[in-house]
């Protein structure tokens, strides 16, 4: 046992689907680890539904295998496969009750009625819609019938629960209460899960690995924080957060410093965690909330990872306030918090940009 | 180069849906039943007919006989000389042929293409005793067969150009049909202009009025005109006018006000999506009330038209109880077909008539199901404006209005024709009340038949089209398109063509079904298939396919996901199919006309045979009571739309 339970419960190896001559999953290779909640994120058309689909067996593949605990599953039907889904708009049966609804699957496995009964109520109490069983879908609120959703899939006890954008058809504050909710469940009862949103903020903070996909392929795997602190390429960066990127040649390099010449200003930097070689051309990864912004006077006591330049204008967001600096010919957005505090540059003040933290880089 | 790529990705999608098909049984059985019901009850009939037109037979009678007799050695040759100069007497024969074997001659003649075949073998037979005897032979072993030669050629069909009685009935139809469906175009539309855009105090009225005719079998408008317009008609006697209405005006007359509700009710939709405001752009722009009419209205609803136009035409031409009717002595090509088969016996001549009225349907209807599809102008873009209609333009209300209250008052003035004569002895001649056309045991007889058959036709109609209507939604399945197009065609065949297909199919071991009851049910469901698949269509395209993915998510197979979740969603449907189907086969005439059994007499057809022998009084009374089950039905319907908040757009009767 001990040993299955190391094994990734889900394996997708080499899957590949065309629709006519549109590749919408192409050589989609990745596992999936025992009670880890996945989110498969990315822009619509990116192949994240139709590889959930695939899982699911909705969906015929043209290549590859999918591996359900050491079991092919790839030729099984929906109805063979130890998976539940949880739809997008939930797709609960109208014309039966909340209970019914719920009992469908455990019917299905002629299950006895008094265990049905049990299991349903023991369902219930867990997505708290205790004492709605007798109820129509058509009359509860778009939560609770997500909840019902839930409740149903997970009366199969499937190894994995499949959620296809789940939370997209609720309203911004339940959507949160929801995402943590299904967090919670997931860690009580140790789920395997399954999530696909193209919501990357929803992506982030629910998830223990990210798969951001684009274009049916892979284009990066790891935790919210990798991803979006050393996002691969340019469409990791512009999908996962707001973005600078600074394009310029590496001048010098020793140790793990580096000089790096942006728009014929030399700055020295931290080498990034890709190999480089000088006279290499890059582009410097920043968000726009890593850059501190103070005024040209200002004495600075390090001259690393500085760069000069002129507010061109300023948005006022609130929270914080997003600053566009000219520097050099490069427009580089500056996000500072708490603006009330710290006061507002007006448009054409002289300015120093200082990079924070450890500054990333990818090809250009 | 785009050809072969086209080939290929057909191919490949054939090849997958394939493989996919093959892989559950389940599917494969319930495909290939609905394939075999189809190809024998639609298919194959409408191809006998098509055959048929393409066939000539031949009476022939053949004279085979041992080459050697028994009291004479070697008189074979002499035999066969002396037989064949006496057949070449016999009247009637075309071609004679010897064929010989070792030991047997046969000589096989044969006959004019119209030639009466009892007559050719009484003839043949007599000549050939005769001969034998004068010859003083005994010949034991002679045979004298009838048969029949049949050979491919369009013969008939440069017969039907050479005789003017049947191309009449082809220009007929056609010229019929065109006017039937320009004019019911025109007074449908100003109807559908009138409902959505007039005076709010009219729009309900006239509504009524305008669907009013669809609670009636169309048929009984031939009998209102008679009984106004006839030789012994109400206006005709009173203002002792010398009409004719038989013939043309008739039909036209007749088929106007009997189809008026669907050009109505589909023009109405497509005038009632428009968007007001973009006649009031149009205005605000400064156009004339009759630039906005012509130059916005009309090209945004011309689609919308043009495809109920095809609908109509359709009926029009396929109609077969008018022109019966009222048509006098003026052929049409249903009635003529269905006359050439009843009276001469001429299946060739028939068949030909009927691919002539199937070209021009199925044109249409194709054009229709494909060309056409989707083609209707929507409002793009915006919310839906609550905005209401301007007034209608005095100049164009007083220009459109007397037709609309003409026509409406035709309409009524129907309908109260066929109520007086159903409850006078004889209108205009012994005008007091009585109820006994309402007691004839014939006609209460055919009503309790027709009960059946339609109930009959009705049970075996709308569980295959909404078991179709199931599969061609939601499964794979390799030449989906041919599936559908065989199932929907039922509406594009006239009732005629698969009439004859049926006798024509049935009519032979093993397949001997013709005088039945049985055939004339079937033919009748399959004909009408198309309702129940397509309130099964339009309802599936409400439910999301989601659900039915949930339901096999969690462990179900097709037929529990198809009873417990597809058959609760779908009852209003079905419901809405069965009544539907019910209300169109008591109606039904044209295909049954065919396959009616003696004894089992249908009320629609009781109605057209009393007609012919003048018992107008009577067919009166059974229309009545026609149109009351109708009305029943109807009711049961809009109840059952309403109550299940399902819409759909049916067609016509």
């Amino acid at each position: 046992m001990g040993h299955r339970n190391n094994s990734p419960i889900l394996e997708i190896k080499n899957v590949t689907k065309m629709f006519g001559s549109l590749a919408a999953l192409n050589n989609v290779s990745l596992s999936v680890e025992r009670g880890k909640l996945v989110t498969f994120v990315g822009p619509s058309g990116c192949g994240k539904t139709t590889l959930l689909r695939a899982v699911s067996g909705f969906c015929e593949l043209d290549e590859g295998r999918i591996i359900l605990e050491g079991q092919d599953i790839t030729l099984f039907s929906p109805n063979a496969r130890d998976t539940a889904m949880v739809f997008q708009n939930y797709a609960l049966f109208p014309h039966m009750k909340v209970a019914q609804n719920i009992a469908f699957g455990l019917e299905t496995m002629k299950k006895p009625k008094k265990e049905i009964d049990e299991e349903v109520k023991r369902l219930l109490v867990l997505v708290q819609l205790e004492g709605l069983g007798e109820r129509k879908p058509h009359e509860l609120s778009g939560g609770q019938q997500q909840r019902v959703a839930l409740a149903r899939a997970l009366s199969l006890n499937p190894k994995i629960l499949l959620l296809d954008e789940p939370l997209s058809n609720l309203d911004a504050n339940l959507r949160i209460s929801m995402r943590e909710e299904i967090r919670k469940l997931q860690h009580r009862l140790s789920l395997t899960i399954i999530f696909v949103t193209h919501d990357q903020e929803e992506a982030m903070s629910i998830s223990d690995l990210l798969v951001v996909m684009d274009q049916g392929v892979v284009k990066q795997m790891g935790s919210p924080t990798e991803v979006y602190e050393a996002p691969i390429d340019e469409f990791v960066s512009n999908f996962i957060g707001h973005i600078n990127f600074l394009p310029g040649e590496v001048v010098s390099l020793s140790g793990d410093e580096m000089t790096f010449q942006i728009a014929q200003r030399n700055l020295k930097l931290k080498a990034p965690p890709i190999p480089v070689s000088e006279g290499d051309r890059l582009k410097l990864v920043v968000r726009p909330e890593s850059i501190s912004i103070v005024d040209r006077k200002t004495e600075l006591t390090r001259t690393e990872n500085v760069l000069e330049g002129s507010v061109q204008g300023a948005m006022y967001i609130g929270s914080i306030i997003r600053y566009t600096v000219n520097s050099g010919g490069q427009i580089i957005y500056v996000d500072e918090s708490d603006p009330q505090y710290k006061g507002i540059f007006p448009e054409g003040s002289q300015i120093k940009l200082i990079l924070k933290n450890k500054i990333h880089a990818i090809p250009a | 180069m785009i050809k072969t790529q086209f080939y290929r990705r057909f191919y490949q999608n054939l090849s997958n849906d394939t493989r996919h098909f093959l892989r559950s049984p389940g599917l494969v059985v319930t495909t290939s039943v609905a394939f075999v019901l189809l190809l024998f009850f639609i298919v194959l009939p409408v191809w006998s007919v098509l055959n048929k037109s393409l066939t000539v037979s031949f009476p022939t009678v053949t004279v085979s006989f041992p080459k050697t007799t028994p009291n004479r050695t070697n008189s074979g040759e002499m035999l066969t000389e002396a037989i064949l100069d006496a057949i070449k007497t016999v009247e009637g024969i075309e071609e004679i042929r010897v064929i010989a074997e070792i030991r047997h001659r046969f000589i096989v003649a044969r006959f004019n293409k119209n030639w009466d075949e009892y007559r050719a073998i009484y003839d043949t037979r007599r000549t050939v005793k005769k001969t034998i005897k004068e010859l003083n032979l005994f010949v034991e072993d002679i045979e004298i067969k009838l048969g029949k030669e049949r050979y491919r050629s369009f013969a008939t069909f440069a017969e039907f150009f050479s005789k003017a009685r049947h191309y009449r009935a082809l220009c007929n139809s056609i010229i019929v049909g065109l006017i039937t469906t320009v004019l019911i175009c025109i007074i449908a539309f100003i109807f559908a202009y009138l409902t959505v855009r007039g005076p709010h105090l009219m729009r309900k009225p006239l509504k009524a009025l305008a669907i009013l005719p669809r609670i009636a079998p169309p048929f009984i408008f031939s009998l209102s005109l008679i009984l106004i317009l006839g030789r012994n008609g109400i206006i005709t006697k009173t203002f002792n006018l010398a009409i004719n209405i038989y013939g043309w005006p008739g039909v036209i007359i007749a088929q106007v006000i009997a189809f008026l509700p669907l050009g109505y009710l589909m023009i109405e939709n497509v005038l009632r999506s428009l968007d007001p405001s973009l006649d009031d752009t149009a205005r605000d722009m400064g156009a004339t009330e009759q630039r906005v009419l012509f130059k916005i209205t009309l090209p945004l609803v011309s689609n919308g038209i043009f495809k109920a136009a095809l609908l109509v035409f359709i009926l029009s031409i396929a109609d077969f109880a008018n022109p019966m009717l009222i048509g006098g002595d003026v052929p049409f090509l249903a009635t003529s077909a269905f006359l050439l088969w009843i009276g001469e016996g001429n299946l060739e001549m028939s068949a030909v008539l009927c691919v002539f009225l199937l070209a021009p349907s199925l044109i249409a209807f194709s054009i229709h199901e494909y060309a056409m599809k989707g083609k209707t102008y929507i409002t793009l873009g915006g919310k839906p404006t609550q905005a209401e209609y301007r007034k209608i333009s005095p100049r164009i209300f007083y220009t459109i209005m007397p037709v609309a209250v003409f026509v409406s008052i035709s309409i009524v003035v129907c309908f109260c024709v066929i109520f007086a004569g159903a409850f006078t002895k004889i209108l205009m001649v012994d005008n007091t009340f009585t109820l006994e056309h309402f007691t004839s045991v014939n006609g209460i007889r055919s009503l309790a038949n027709s009960l059946r058959f339609s109930l009959g036709a009705t049970l075996i109609a709308t569980p295959i089209g909404i078991i179709l209507s199931y599969m061609l939604m939601r499964k794979r399945i390799p030449l989906k398109k041919v599936l559908e197009f065989v199932a929907l065609i039922g509406f594009g065949v006239p009732g005629t063509v698969i009439g004859l297909g049926y006798i024509l199919f049935f009519n032979s071991p093993p397949l001997k079904l013709t005088g039945t009851f049985a055939i004339m049910m079937i033919n009748e469901a399959f004909r009408n298939l198309s309702v129940g698949l397509e309130a099964g269509i339009s309802k599936l395209q409400q439910i999301d396919v989601a659900i039915e993915e949930a339901a096999m998510d969690m462990g179900a197979r097709a037929p529990r996901i198809f009873i417990k979740v597809i058959f609760p969603l779908i009852i209003s449907a079905v419901a809405v199919g069965f009544v539907y189907t019910f209300m169109v086969a008591m109606i039904a005439v044209s295909a049954v006309i065919f396959l009616v059994t003696p004894g089992k007499n249908l009320i629609s057809l009781y109605i057209l045979a009393v007609t012919e022998i003048g018992e107008i009084g009577m067919a009166c009374g059974l229309s009545v009571m026609l149109i009351f089950t109708v009305v029943l039905c109807l009711g049961a319907l809009s109840f059952m739309l309403r109550y299940s908040r399902f819409t759909m757009t049916l067609r016509g009767v």
